[in-house]
């Protein structure tokens, strides 16, 4: 067992060693590549050391009022969004370096890139609403100056519009917050949250809270109809795309939804509900809607991130099901996606860094231009079809699993759109294959001449990503039983 | 808490019925490669072709050996997706729609196969179909099968090529490579019928509803492929539209394993039989087409036309494989049919009072003889064509007639001989080699044993045989010589293709419906809720929030119509990008809609 110091230190680690980047002035790429992987992975060992070695209790860093403090804490369900963001950071971080290595003020990039490791860290880790809280709003003020950091118009407009829904979301969130600790509700994360306590609250207040909060934390999560900001936030470059808006930022928002129902809440107290008819309801039609979107658009980059959308909404179905069956599906699809879309995103970045094309139409016989690159999209892309045996597939047999057992209208009519989405996913990853592999005969190439595989940081990562992509399709069933036990104190 | 997940670890079984079809699938896939190693030469992309080859082999060889319903869907998928790859192979425009359409009818089958999974684990407890008889026993509303069920068969029917998915085996057989087009008619298509096997046989023995759909389905299947393949021009056209007549006599005996209980045996034995022939005349025949492009470079008729004249072994072959599947006497077909024929009648014996459901049987056993006459006609058309007719064109005759050496090379001549063989000595011989076999392996389908030995060549069964061929003759010199010739300019006469083109299932139902659907799904999801916040605040800040400048005041009813909030409120959603890059106040806008509609919920 660790000592409960360590988690505080696992967090500021990534902080200080960011802010130190810009004040250090790297002037060699090299130096700085050192210097920032090191950060990154002395990270990666020291959370990885927490999560198999938990420290027991809450660590309290700030005392604010008697009732309200910064403290962090190790548990299952932060654990399994931990491993995703510490195995996924390293190699996003080397992938970077490649994608990043001809552009203007890098040492910025990697502070604020760096930092968002410390602050999605801290999320994972929060051991109260208030510091889960006060880390979201950190991260949507650090990633900010990562998506204006193109400093085009296209940029500073996604910049402002992710400002926007973000404070707007946070504020939703804050008001739901307050209501739900002036009626009774404590602000520490209890399993089984309400019902632990023996805590009534009168159901119009609990429902407001939990919609308010739902909303909230969802716009991170990019539920509709705080969608949007989604897929214009792709003006950013890749490595932010692939690893802020497929996995940390985003997956934040799913896990603090996953956080506040079941620690805070409670799923006893939840269910049946009209807030969590209504909750749902929500995340089944963004299901269909992410699906539909990406289906209609061309930008390779905006597609990707409209799948995003309808498969963050997967995660938030299974959560909200209130099983236990379901939060393990959810949290299941969580990691998976995690791994799929940051290999599609990666693609996507190689492709367009290769040889400057961004719409799916311009990429025909790329396949063969692009040949290792493209075997990984491939493996990736029919994982998120959910076609078996690849871990896409398994996360969605055990969301329908979980679905059908649950029962109830709400739970079919989720598993149909999950079906409807699938194959929409079908329609909009398959032709960028079929365009690539399977060009028409005598059809121009596009874009630079001369592009073909990317270099070794950028192919590392993504070869890694296609085995992962195969063995946790072939593995499943560990990992979701190691989810299962690290969750499993959450319903009582 | 309990979790209880289904423990994904795939589980295999090795039933005599799936040990006979992993054999068959091998020694085809054998066959096809020795063809392949003359067929694809100097090839472009021949790498390509044997990888996904063996991927398809394994991914078959692992359906057919399955130990439950969720390892046959892993391996369908892996087998599907492999063989889009042999589709397209060729990549020319008419390849790539083909394996398009392919694609699509196997995504589609795929997620309605998946949801019937989900339903029939549910309802079931289990997907391993050797324990679903416990299941059933203990089950009291058996209506939940029905949709779980049909969503499961509509994914296996797809594969298989039964109305009304059957659109994509017309397609995709002619433009794939000949041996692809083998495997993909002989042992892929066989795939899906497994699916209905199992379906039926363990979730359906006796059910009534379930057997005549199926049969209705099996009905339209085998009439229409047999129309199809009589008014085809093109050789691998007609072998593959009478791959799909045939699924339909197979799935016709599958309807009758469900209807007739606990005397099925009989039925199930003709399933065999008829499974086991139509692989080995598939594999025969599109080998041969093969053997015949590659000589000719031509799959027309008219252009084949005298092409095996003065070729005794092809001519050997092909007749063999034509009779074989028009189920002559004498013939390896003959007993599949027989059986199949016994069956249906053995089902209006049992039925005799049941009043419609007779008349369906009364129709199913005419259509069923109707349909076996027109597959002599249109097999007779093709030998007649191919190795009786002279050619219009003399010179190409001549040609033809010219051709010194063997007509394919060695490695084809053999793997043409195995399935040839095997049809031979089985047609001359069928108590010691297909009685045995299908003894052997019918425990798969039914737990009873036959009631009775069967006599192919009593005289009833005989004449069975003789009225199909008489149809037969009557459709090719009534239908064939009359309608589907025209005379040439010349002396002659040549084949039309007189099918009309209007009456494409594909175009005529599934384009208009998939785009109906995208086109709704499009307008109420794409343009109403895409950017709704936006268009909130948008409105908002154009409404409540506007900016009264000195020079609006003096009123202009033009000006007044052109600003107004409706006539330019399309214009101002467009503006509502520009509208956020000004002001963050929006936020605190938003705020304020979080607040009332608090207020609103807790009053």
């Amino acid at each position: 067992m660790m000592s409960g110091a360590w988690i505080p230190i696992a967090i500021f680690l990534p902080i200080l060693g960011g802010i130190m980047i810009p004040l250090i002035g790297f002037r060699r790429p090299k130096c700085r590549e050192i210097y920032v992987f090191s950060v990154v992975f002395a990270t990666s060992l020291l959370t990885a050391g927490l999560m198999a070695a938990p420290p027991e209790g809450a660590v309290s860093v700030v005392n604010i009022t008697k009732t309200i403090d910064i403290a962090f804490y190790v548990d299952g369900l932060g654990t399994v969004f931990g491993v995703l963001v510490a195995f996924l950071w390293p190699l996003a971080t080397l992938y970077a370096f490649e994608y990043m290595a001809h552009e203007p003020r890098q040492n910025v990039f990697f502070a604020y890139y760096t930092m968002t490791y410390g602050l999605t860290l801290g999320i994972a880790f929060s051991a109260n609403l208030i510091t889960m809280y006060l880390f979201c709003e950190l991260l949507t003020l650090v990633t900010l100056p990562l998506i204006t950091h193109d400093r085009t118009k296209a940029a500073y407009v996604a910049g402002v519009k992710y400002l926007v829904y973000f404070v707007a979301g946070a504020t939703a969130a804050f008001v739901g917050i307050i209501l739900f600790f002036v009626n009774g509700g404590g602000l520490e994360f209890v399993p089984g949250g309400l019902s632990a306590g023996n805590i009534d609250i009168a159901p119009g207040i609990l429902g407001a809270s939990f919609l308010l909060m739902f909303f909230g934390f969802g716009a991170k999560a990019a539920v509709f109809p705080v969608q949007d900001w989604l897929p214009s936030a792709g003006v950013a470059p890749t490595p932010v795309t692939a690893l802020l808006h497929a996995v940390a930022v985003v997956k934040s928002g799913v896990f603090a939804i996953a956080r506040f129902t079941y620690y805070s809440f409670g799923a006893a107290s939840l269910v049946d509900t009209s807030a969590q008819k209504i909750a749902i309801s929500f995340a089944i039609f963004t299901i269909l809607y992410g699906a539909v979107m990406a289906w209609k658009e061309v930008h390779f980059k905006r597609r990707l991130a409209y799948s995003t959308i309808s498969n963050l909404s997967y995660m938030i179905f299974g959560i909200l099901l209130l099983t236990p069956a379901g939060l393990v599906a959810g949290l299941l699809h969580m990691l998976f996606h995690g791994i799929m879309k940051i290999a599609l995103f990666f693609v996507a970045g190689a492709v367009t860094c290769q040889s400057g094309l961004h719409y799916v139409t311009d990429l025909r016989g790329f396949g063969r231009r692009m040949p290792h690159t493209f075997a990984v999209f491939t493996i990736a892309s029919l994982s998120l079809m959910g076609v078996a045996p690849l871990c896409g597939f398994m996360s969605k047999w055990y969301l329908s699993q979980a679905a059908i057992a649950g029962g109830g209208i709400f739970a079919y009519l989720g598993l149909i759109a999950i079906l409807i989405a699938a194959v929409f996913a079908a329609i909009y990853l398959l032709t960028i294959v079929l365009r690539a592999y399977f060009p028409r005969k005598g059809y121009v190439a596009a874009g630079n001449p001369q592009a073909g595989d990317p270099g070794l940081y950028m192919q590392i990562p993504l070869t890694l990503f296609a085995a992962a992509v195969i063995a946790l399709g072939l593995f499943a069933w560990p990992v979701a039983e190691w989810i299962g036990r690290a969750v499993a104190g959450a319903f009582i | 808490m309990e979790y209880s997940f289904w423990g994904p670890s795939p589980s295999f079984s090795a039933e005599p019925f799936q040990l006979l079809y992993g054999t068959i699938a091998t020694i085809m896939w054998i066959c096809a490669l020795l063809s392949s190693k003359e067929y694809m030469r100097r090839r472009l992309h021949a790498g390509r072709y044997y990888t996904f080859m063996a991927i398809t082999y394994l991914a078959t060889a692992g359906v057919f050996l399955s130990g439950d319903l969720l390892t046959l869907f892993v391996f369908f998928e892996i087998m599907s997706f492999a063989s889009y790859v042999l589709v397209v192979q060729e990549e020319t425009p008419q390849a790539l729609a083909a394996g398009g359409l392919y694609l699509a009818v196997s995504v589609g089958g795929g997620m309605a196969l998946l949801m019937g999974l989900f339903l029939l684990q549910d309802a079931l407890g289990t997907l391993d179909w050797t324990q679903w008889a416990g299941a059933l026993e203990t089950m009291t509303d058996r209506s939940r099968l029905y949709p779980a069920a049909g969503l499961a068969a509509a994914g296996f029917g797809a594969k298989a090529g039964l109305f009304p998915l059957h659109i994509w085996l017309p397609k995709a057989h002619p433009v794939a490579p000949a041996p692809a087009s083998a495997l993909l008619s002989g042992i892929l298509t066989k795939t899906g019928i497994f699916g209905l096997v199992i379906l039926s046989a363990y979730l359906f023995e006796g059910d009534r509803s379930w057997g005549a759909l199926l049969l209705i389905l099996s009905l339209v299947t085998m009439l229409l492929g047999a129309v199809l393949a009589l008014f085809s021009v093109d050789l691998k056209r007609a072998l593959a539209c009478s791959s799909v007549s045939q699924i339909g006599f197979i799935t016709l005996g599958i309807a009758l394993v469900c209807l007739l209980g606990p005397h099925n045996a009989i039925a199930a034995r003709g399933v065999i039989l008829y499974m086991v022939n139509h692989s080995a005349v598939k594999l025969l025949l599109f080998l041969l087409a093969g053997a015949v492009y590659l000589d000719t470079h031509q799959l027309d008729l008219n252009m084949l036309c005298g092409w095996g004249r003065k070729k005794p072994l092809p001519t050997l072959f092909f007749l063999t494989g034509a009779a074989s599947i028009a189920g002559l006497p004498f013939t390896a077909g003959y007993a599949g049919k027989t059986l199949l024929h016994e069956g249906i009648l053995e089902c209006l014996t049992a039925n005799a009072q049941a009043g419609n459901f007779r008349d369906l049987l009364v129709a199913s056993e005419w259509i069923f003889l109707f349909t076996g006459g027109l597959t002599v006609a249109y097999m007779a058309k093709l030998f007649i064509c191919i190795f009786l007719k002279k050619n219009q064109d003399a010179v190409l005759q001549k040609v033809y007639d010219q051709k010194a050496g063997p007509f394919a090379g060695p490695l084809t001549t053999t793997a043409l001989a195995v399935p040839a063989i095997f049809l031979a000595v089985a047609g001359l011989m069928p108590q010691t080699t297909l009685d045995v076999m299908a003894g052997r392996t019918q425990s798969f389908l039914t737990h009873h044993a036959l009631e009775h030995s069967v006599h192919y060549y009593t005289p009833a069964n005989l004449s069975g045989a003789l009225i199909v061929l008489g149809i037969g003759t009557a459709v090719y010199f009534g239908v064939v010589r009359r309608l589907l010739m025209k005379s040439a300019s010349g002396n002659g006469k040549y084949y039309a293709d007189r099918w009309p083109a209007v009456l494409d299932l594909e175009r005529l139902v599934f384009r208009p419906l998939v785009r109906g659907m995208v086109w709704t799904g499009t307008i109420f999801i794409g343009l109403i809720f895409d950017r709704s916040v936006d268009l909130l605040i948008a409105s908002m800040e154009n409404d409540l929030f506007r900016q009264i400048h000195s020079d609006e005041e003096r009123f202009s009813p033009l000006e007044w119509l052109r600003n107004h909030p409706l006539a330019s409120f399309w214009r101002r959603v467009q503006e509502a990008y520009t509208a956020f890059s000004q002001s963050l106040s929006f936020g605190l806008l938003a705020t304020v809609i979080g607040l009332c509609a608090v207020l609103i919920y807790l009053l």
